[in-house]
């Protein structure tokens, strides 16, 4: 693949009115197709930095580009074409009465004419399996059901950029993997995914990289595996590698590889040793 | 402004004073910037509200919000000037047409409501800044014989101020990631362009009373009771009332008087 | 001590009941983790043992919750939370005034209790939860750790001899949900708190609970100790609650019941003697 960088950030510094700074130069590069996740603290600058994606914050120092154009340049609106942002809470955006006419919203606004608006209204609610329910007033949904919706209304702007902050907080396991396994579908499919978490189990099975930040910088920022197999930066952090790495870890006298990621890929160090045991 | 809303927590002159001394003090620049008319008198009370706000070191963190404030004001100024139509046309704003002329009159009306609103907006978020809530709360119900219910909910509301514009720039950015335009030349399309964000945040809000309601419920509120005594005024209070007293009085005095009309 | 008896509850309109027949003797001083997904009943039957329903919300009711033999139906939400004290899902929206200090209070205030003896609770509270330097901080300042714990206070301001806690951790990063907990375990230790939290965070309720309550479309369908609980893999998973990836992969390997382990300190002993000792001595000598 060739072009410019889905994301390139040089330099940026950000600070609030009145506040502290909230960037202090940071620097990042995301080619297309990758799926990234960014962690850390609250307050460590994470969905300041994410904001800055589309516009939603300028900076106040340093160059933020989309595919090579700057986003100085360009107003929010222009920028919704390339970067989809997916916010934290549903309850935030929701305002139609029905679950279609809210997905409709976005690619109404990019200008799509109205037959295209129904096919990636429809498409979109396939996707996130919301069929049955596009007539369902989405006020009355369930907090899963309305996360969905909300991924769905970006989905449907079809951007190639995809940015979302915190989408599994305040969901219970199984909706968290569900968002999250429609993430990744998305992500071969070729979009860039930026992903902003807390769970770090999620990171390790869904990342391929992970940018770690603190305080306004970016401390650390590698693959998933080198990452979580050092763990000094993370506990700098004052972030721990999921469970069963620590266990991996542990398990270094045994011959086990410090960087196993999830429960799947223990199993399967562990066969040769347990023998006919398990599963 | 959620900046310039709130308590700052600093040491000032201002800041010593008894509620009940600023309470009047906003009351009085409210009562006097509503009873004249003539910009001198009124650009006199909002002169008094800066110095007060410079005394009270909040000047400088109230700027940005009356620098929204001064924008607000110059298009109070400009619709009075422009939809009233009496005394002498001074000049034109579209001059090759001879349309939307501006009256001296309605120069002067303008500024004057412009001033007004300045005045008795920034005198609120000095008293805010250098007062705390509770102190104002205690104030009305000990002093002023408020109930108790109605000193309490004027304090919730102020409390979740700054919740609500958080919230408010949240919808707002989720909106604006989706495609939203709200500015515009047509009106009604503008007008439209805001149901994304008032539908929201009035649910939000809803829920948020909800949710108040439960966790007053449980807290035992409106059990009778809750309130503390008042601090006591000190002689550097009493005098401050008492002089506040006699300018308002003779403001207003000076007013019916016929001057400054 | 809290019994609850049969209890059944359908909210007014709602076309499938929220808890069926569910029945919990919860001891003084034991750490209850209430788990189930989303819709399960978790804040419903939390809303049962602080006498919001059916007090203030509605609906149909059958079976009851007792305090010390008293039935909460016959009681105020008010008179309840002086036992029962409890912190919503939202921390944020609990908080009602300006002011840390007057928010611990405020309670207080509403007792009518004096000066003096107010000043006395609301510092003890604070202190207990690591927030006495907040005392003077607007309650709009505070970061989402920070609220939750003085949420907390306001509650213990009280004096309650139980708590409840609604998805506590939710909003929380992992140092916030770190803290949140070690407050909580302290509560419990030093105070003698019993305690029921709602939460998703199963690393950590294994962790600090004496018993697990996994419910699931408003029934009961495992309750017990952490570790046998966390045992039965399958059942969990159908319910669509986590499981300590540690547990996760002891169930994998044939399962351990009572001896599942909960952490990967556990995990490395009972992997050991699952691989046998003699072995890692010829592995580590090799």
């Amino acid at each position: 693949m060739s072009g410019p960088p889905a994301v390139e950030i040089e330099d940026l510094h950000y600070r609030y009115p009145g506040g502290p700074a909230a960037l202090r130069g940071v620097s990042l590069v995301v080619a297309a197709g990758e799926m990234v996740a960014m962690v850390g603290q609250n307050g460590a600058g994470k969905s300041t930095l994410a904001r800055h994606l589309n516009g939603l914050l300028r900076p106040a120092a340093g160059r933020v580009r989309i595919f090579g154009r700057d986003t100085a340049r360009l107003r929010v609106s222009e920028l919704a074409r390339y970067v989809g942002y997916v916010f934290q809470n549903p309850d935030h955006q929701i305002f139609r009465e029905t679950v279609a006419a809210e997905v409709a919203f976005g690619p109404a606004n990019l200008g799509c004419p109205p037959d295209e608006i129904e096919a990636r209204v429809h498409a979109a609610l396939r996707f996130v399996n919301l069929e049955e329910k596009r007539d369902a007033n989405p006020h009355l949904l369930s907090r899963g059901e309305r996360q969905r919706v909300a991924l769905a209304s970006v989905l449907a702007m079809q951007t190639p950029v995809l940015v979302l902050d915190e989408p599994t907080t305040g969901q219970d396991y199984r909706t968290s993997l569900e968002i999250m396994e429609r993430v990744a579908e998305l992500n071969r499919a070729g979009h860039t995914v930026i992903f902003i978490t807390h769970d770090m189990e999620l990171v390790a099975r869904y990342a391929s990289r992970v940018v770690v930040l603190a305080r306004g910088k970016v401390v650390a920022d590698g693959g998933v595996r080198e990452t979580f197999a050092s763990p000094g930066v993370l506990a700098a952090s004052h972030l721990a590698p999921p469970d069963i790495t620590c266990l991996a870890r542990e398990m270094a006298p045994w011959g086990i590889p410090g960087d196993v990621l999830t429960v799947e890929e223990m199993l399967a160090v562990l066969a040769p040793l347990v023998g006919g045991r398990g599963c | 402004m959620s900046g310039a809303i709130g308590y700052v927590s600093q040491a000032s002159p201002v800041h010593r004073l008894h509620a009940l001394v600023k309470v009047l003090w906003a009351l009085g620049v409210l009562i006097t910037s509503l009873a004249f008319t003539d910009v001198r008198y009124l650009a006199g009370v909002l002169a008094s509200v800066l110095v007060v706000a410079a005394a009270a070191r909040v000047l400088l963190r109230l700027l940005p919000a009356l620098a929204g404030l001064a924008v607000f004001a110059l298009i109070l100024v400009f619709f009075q000037a422009v939809f009233l139509d009496r005394g002498r046309v001074l000049f034109y704003i579209i001059p090759w047409a001879k349309i939307l002329p501006v009256t001296g009159a309605g120069l002067l009306l303008g500024a004057a409501m412009g001033l007004r609103m300045l005045s008795i907006v920034l005198s609120f978020l000095v008293l805010l800044a250098t007062t705390q809530v509770k102190d104002i709360t205690t104030m009305l119900v000990a002093r002023c014989r408020v109930p108790y219910d109605y000193a309490f909910l004027f304090a919730t509301i102020l409390r979740f101020v700054p919740v609500f514009l958080r919230e408010a720039r949240q919808v707002d950015q989720a909106q604006r990631a989706r495609g939203l335009v709200v500015e515009g030349p047509n009106p009604w399309r503008k007008l439209k362009g805001y149901a994304p964000l008032a539908v929201p945040l009035v649910l939000l809000s809803l829920r948020r009373a909800e949710q108040l309601a439960v966790a007053l419920e449980m807290r035992g509120y409106g059990q009778g009771g809750g309130v503390a005594a008042d601090r006591p005024l000190k002689n550097r209070d009493r005098f401050l009332i008492a002089g506040l007293v006699l300018i308002i009085g003779a403001l207003l005095a000076a007013r019916v008087a016929g001057y400054g009309t | 001590m809290i019994r609850v008896e049969n209890l059944s509850f359908r909210y007014a309109g709602a076309q499938e009941p929220a808890l069926c027949e569910v029945n919990l003797e919860i001891a003084p001083g034991s750490f209850v983790g209430l788990v189930g997904s989303a819709g399960a009943g978790k804040t419903t039957l939390l809303r049962c043992l602080n006498g919001l329903v059916p007090h203030f919300y509605g609906g149909t009711l059958t079976g009851r919750v007792t305090l010390d033999g008293v039935a909460l139906a016959d009681l105020s939400v008010a008179a309840i939370a002086r036992t029962v004290g409890t912190v919503l899902e939202d921390a944020e929206s609990q908080l009602v005034c300006a002011e840390v200090e007057e928010e611990v209070a405020f309670a207080l205030e509403n007792l009518q209790l004096g000066p003096a003896a107010i000043r006395a609770r609301v510092q003890g509270a604070l202190e207990m939860v690591g927030a006495a330097h907040l005392a003077r901080r607007p309650t709009a300042s505070l970061s989402g750790g920070e609220k939750q714990r003085v949420a907390i206070a306001a509650v213990l301001a009280l004096r309650p001899r139980v708590l409840l806690l609604d998805e506590p951790a939710s909003e929380l990063d992992p140092r916030g949900t770190e803290e949140l907990f070690a407050v909580l375990g302290r509560l419990r230790r030093e105070c003698g708190l019993t305690m029921v939290v709602a939460e998703q965070k199963t690393g950590h309720l294994a962790r600090y609970a004496d018993r697990i309550v996994v419910l699931d479309r408003g029934r009961v369908v495992v309750d017990g100790p952490p570790r046998p609980v966390f045992s039965r893999a399958a059942e969990l998973a159908a319910c669509g609650v986590r499981l300590p990836q540690v547990a996760e992969l002891a169930a994998a390997l044939g399962g351990a019941g009572e001896t599942t382990p909960l952490t990967p300190a556990e995990g490395r002993v009972w992997l050991e003697e699952l691989l046998g000792g003699g072995r890692r001595v010829r592995a580590a000598r090799g």
